[in-house]
Formats: structure tokens, C-alpha cells, sequence
């Protein structure tokens, strides 16, 4: 996908590959959001085109886009609290023609959580079993390319590794990423490339390994020396 | 007591005609993200569609029965437009101020051009006037009956929609959070005429229980349900479904009641008193505003 300026962002150009992990980094108001939703059609593009699949979706509505077979799993998850985890998951699979109950079984296998709460408000789950849902919910669709924005926000460490380690695996299981994450070291070592983003513009880009070798890279998100 | 029985029972049967009104009412409240003030309006303007298609057809019950739905339906998503703009800017008190003026139209339109501006008397066989079920001096009428199990039959397959179909599952999500539906690809535009559409359908059932229940109509009416419709809904908590219900059934028992008791028209006092003491006491309503 290539993608030109619009007011948050200037100028940015990026690439998602199949059954790549790709991360965007960068500090809150970089910039990042705003590209996942504009590449979901909520934040309208100025200048620029977005390619999916050798389809151009840059002016297309949201329903248009997510039917194509992208999904965004938002940044505070947007689950549907007064709704039950079943039907957040049925919901997920909202545009998937034909049957869901493979889906739902596949999921229930990979996330036993879920299964037992399945008749509970989805409110009523803990950070780390809401951002489950979240993922959940968006594989249900069986997306060609998962967007996740800030996934790790607000979870406890040992929440914050088994996401990563999820993450990991779907992508094994061949799910193309884009994964937006604050949190740039655990993002780097699951990701094969990535694009450093500062105020609206990408400033750095490269093989993940690259990135966490970089210097400016090093300095800003991660700490000083890997 | 057997009086007090067939009252209760008239109060029962107008309390189920509310409660289709404050759902449908409610679902354009939830969904459509708009405060449908005309609402009330243009279910009046339906029940006057039935009233011109029995005159033209010999006081045809079925054609009369399907003018009112289908007008019910049509005028609604005729509307949908117009508050268009307005939901997606979610300017909810802007499309008060829009419904009020619709409904200020509508109700002229009615005073000035419908049958001259002269109350409309429903014929005596939509009315169902026939005793049905007797007991001691009271009846119960075939109008009653029909109104109360078509009332539950179509709040029963409201209900079912919203909670066991994919399309409720939609509406519900889009009233909870619009964002969140449009980022499951929710067609955004497309379910709120959906929403349209059916609060039209029940606002078209209720002009023709209206018919039967209440047996004449005018251009004042609209106004006067306006009220009861949002008392109840107020009553309740705007946008509660549910609670929409109970609190439908508390208004038609009380105003019932009071009607068979005391005399002159209190039923907009009442209305009126209960918005107050709600909003003084419990602006949130009694089982709060929400889905």
C-alpha cells in the first residue's frame, strides 16, 4: 500500500507485504492512528492512494473496505461492553458469507477464555480478556490483513507477552499484520520490518533488526542501548 | 368490579399501543441518533391514510389496516433524509428542533387540508366495537382483544429481531457505539434506514390500533401523543427498550384509570407530571438510558 499527505500526516509511504509483520513506531500523536483509520476509510485522504490487493481503496467507505477483507483492531480494543462475548464475536464476522460456526470453533480452540465466557457481558472481562475478544473478533472475518492499534496499552507485562507471542503465531499461521505499538522494543523483536513515525511524517524505515540497531532509534524508543 | 375490570382492560389495551409507539420511538432514538418529535405526527397522518382508504373503499377493514402500515412505513423512510446530516453530525438537539417544525407542518397540513380540518371518525368495523368476551355488565371488545395480542405479537417480533438476528445485533451495536459498528463494517448509512423502516412499520401498526382504541383522530392528536410518547420514554430512560415497556404500561394504566374516574381530559396532565417528576428526580429514568 502506498499513501501520499494528508494534514496529520505528510508525506508517508508505506508498503504491507503478505505474511509480513510490519510496526509502526512512534510517540502518541505521531501519527499512526490516524494512518490505520485513514487506510479504513474513516479519516478522509487529501493527496494519495491506498492499494489493497491490487484494488485502489482510498476514497471507498468503511463497509467497502472491511468487506475487502481488512480489519482494525482499534486502539482501546472497541469492544461492545453491553454486549455478550458471543455476540462481539458474531458481530465480527458481521460480512463473512457462509458459515461461522468453524470460525467460532477455531477461536474458541485458540482462545479457552473466551468459550467459558462466552454468555458474559463483555464488559465485565479484564483488560487482557477484552483485548482477546478484540483480536478474536477481527479474525472471525478471516482478514486478509489485520490492523492493530496500540494493542498492549493498558495491559500488565505478563499480558503484554502473551499478545506478542499471539501475535506471533497468527502470523505463523499466515495472517498479515500491521501492528502500531508505543511500545517499541516487544514490537520490533515480532515484527519483520518497520517505519519509525514523528509528527506525521516516517522518518526511518527498515528490517526490524535494523531499526533496534539504529542509534536514533535506540535513543528515542527504546531506552538507550538494546 | 367488573367495571373496574373492563376499565383495566382499556387501560391495558392503550398501554400496549404506547408501548409500540415508545419503541419504535426509542429505536429511532437508539439507531437513528435523532430525537423523533414528529414521530407521534406521522403516525396520526397514517391513521388519517387509513381513514380516506376505508371512505374510498366502502369501509374496507383490510384496506384500511394496509394504508396504515404502509403509509407508517413509507412516511418514515421518507424522513430519513432529512435527518441524514443531522445523525451523522450527532446534532441530537438540532434534530429536535428539525422534528419539532416537521411536526408543526404536518399537524397544519392535517388542520387546513385533511377532511377540512374536522375530527375523523373511524368506522364502526375497524373499531371492533362487538362484545367478545362478557362478564356480568362489563364486555370486552373484539377491538381490545385484537389491539392487546397485536401489540405483544408485534413488540414479541421486535424483540426477536433485535436480540436473536444479525440485524439487531447491528442495531444494537450501532446504538451503543457508532464508532465501533463502522469499524466492523457496519453499513452505517444503510442500517439507519433499516431503523426507519421499522419504527415505520410499528408506527403504521399503531395507527391502526390507535384507530381502534381511541376511534376518531385530529390534527391535535399528534401533539397530544407526542407528549405521552416522550413522557414514556422519559419515564423510562431514553432509549431503554426494555424499560420502554413497563413504563408504557404505567402510563396507559394511570391515564386509563384516571380517565374512567375522574372527569375532563387529565391524560396530558398526567403525561406532563410524570416528565416532571422525572426529570427533577431521575433524569436518567427509572431503569436508565441506554440500549
Amino acid at each position: 500500500m502506498s499513501y501520499g499527505s494528508i494534514k496529520a500526516l505528510r508525506g508517508v509511504n508505506i508498503e504491507v507485504n503478505e505474511k509480513e509483520i510490519v510496526v509502526l513506531i512512534g510517540a502518541n500523536g505521531a501519527g499512526k492512528t490516524t494512518l490505520v483509520e485513514s487506510i479504513l476509510g474513516i479519516t478522509p485522504v487529501e493527496k494519495g492512494r491506498i492499494m489493497f490487493m491490487g484494488e485502489e481503496i482510498t476514497q471507498k467507505k468503511t463497509e467497502y473496505v472491511v468487506a475487502s477483507g481488512l480489519c482494525l483492531i482499534p486502539e482501546g480494543r472497541g469492544i461492545l461492553p453491553l454486549m455478550t462475548v458471543m455476540e462481539n464475536l458474531q458481530l465480527g464476522a458481521h460480512h463473512f458469507k457462509g458459515d461461522t460456526s468453524e470460525n467460532l470453533e477455531l477461536i474458541y480452540r485458540c482462545f479457552p477464555v473466551l468459550e467459558e465466557r462466552s454468555k458474559q457481558m463483555a464488559g465485565t472481562l479484564s483488560g487482557g480478556e477484552q483485548q482477546m475478544l478484540s483480536v478474536a473478533r477481527g479474525l472471525m472475518s478471516a482478514p486478509q490483513l489485520m490492523m492493530l492499534d496500540e494493542p498492549s496499552l493498558g495491559l500488565a507485562p505478563a499480558v503484554m507477552k502473551d499478545l506478542f507471542r499471539t501475535i506471533g503465531e497468527l502470523n505463523s499461521a499466515g495472517y498479515t499484520i500491521l501492528l502500531s505499538e508505543q511500545n517499541a522494543r516487544q514490537a520490533l523483536q515480532c515484527a519483520h520490518r518497520g517505519y519509525v513515525f514523528e509528527t506525521g511524517e516516517i522518518v526511518l524505515s527498515g528490517t526490524s533488526e535494523e531499526l533496534m540497531h539504529n542509534q536514533r532509534v535506540q535513543q528515542a524508543y527504546l531506552g538507550g542501548v538494546v | 368490579m367488573e367495571i373496574f375490570i373492563a376499565q383495566l382492560i382499556n387501560a391495558i389495551a392503550l398501554g400496549s399501543v404506547y408501548a409500540l409507539l415508545v419503541t419504535g420511538f426509542n429505536l429511532l432514538v437508539v439507531v437513528g441518533g435523532i430525537f423523533p418529535f414528529a414521530y407521534s405526527h406521522l403516525v396520526v397522518l397514517s391513521m388519517y391514510m387509513c381513514w380516506f382508504a376505508m371512505k374510498m373503499t366502502g369501509d374496507s377493514v383490510v384496506v384500511g389496516i394496509l394504508a396504515g402500515v404502509l403509509s407508517g412505513t413509507a412516511f418514515s423512510f421518507i424522513t430519513e433524509p432529512v435527518f441524514r446530516p443531522l445523525a451523522k453530525r450527532g446534532a441530537v438537539l438540532g434534530s429536535f428542533i428539525v422534528a419539532m417544525a416537521l411536526s408543526l407542518i404536518i399537524t397544519e397540513f392535517m388542520a387546513q387540508k385533511l377532511n377540512m380540518g374536522i375530527v375523523i371518525s373511524f368506522p364502526q368495523s375497524l373499531q371492533g366495537k362487538e362484545a367478545l368476551i362478557r362478564f356480568g355488565t362489563a364486555t370486552v371488545t373484539a377491538g381490545q382483544i385484537a389491539t392487546i395480542v397485536g401489540s405483544i405479537g408485534a413488540g414479541l417480533g421486535f424483540f426477536y429481531l433485535l436480540y436473536r438476528t444479525k440485524q439487531g445485533r447491528a442495531f444494537r451495536a450501532m446504538g451503543q457505539s457508532p464508532f465501533s459498528a463502522r469499524l466492523l463494517g457496519i453499513p452505517i448509512v444503510k442500517t439507519r434506514i433499516y431503523a426507519y423502516l421499522i419504527a415505520g412499520l410499528l408506527g403504521g401498526i399503531s395507527a391502526v390500533f390507535l384507530a381502534m382504541a381511541i376511534g376518531t383522530a385530529s390534527s391535535s392528536l399528534g401533539d397530544n401523543l407526542a407528549l405521552k410518547v416522550m413522557a414514556v420514554s422519559m419515564l423510562a430512560g431514553i432509549g431503554n427498550l426494555g424499560g420502554g415497556l413497563v413504563a408504557a404500561l404505567i402510563l396507559g394504566l394511570s391515564e386509563g384509570m384516571v380517565l374512567a374516574y375522574l372527569p375532563g381530559d387529565w391524560s396530558q396532565a398526567i403525561a406532563f407530571g410524570m416528565i416532571m417528576v422525572v426529570v427533577m428526580i431521575r433524569p436518567k429514568g427509572l431503569f436508565g438510558t441506554m440500549a
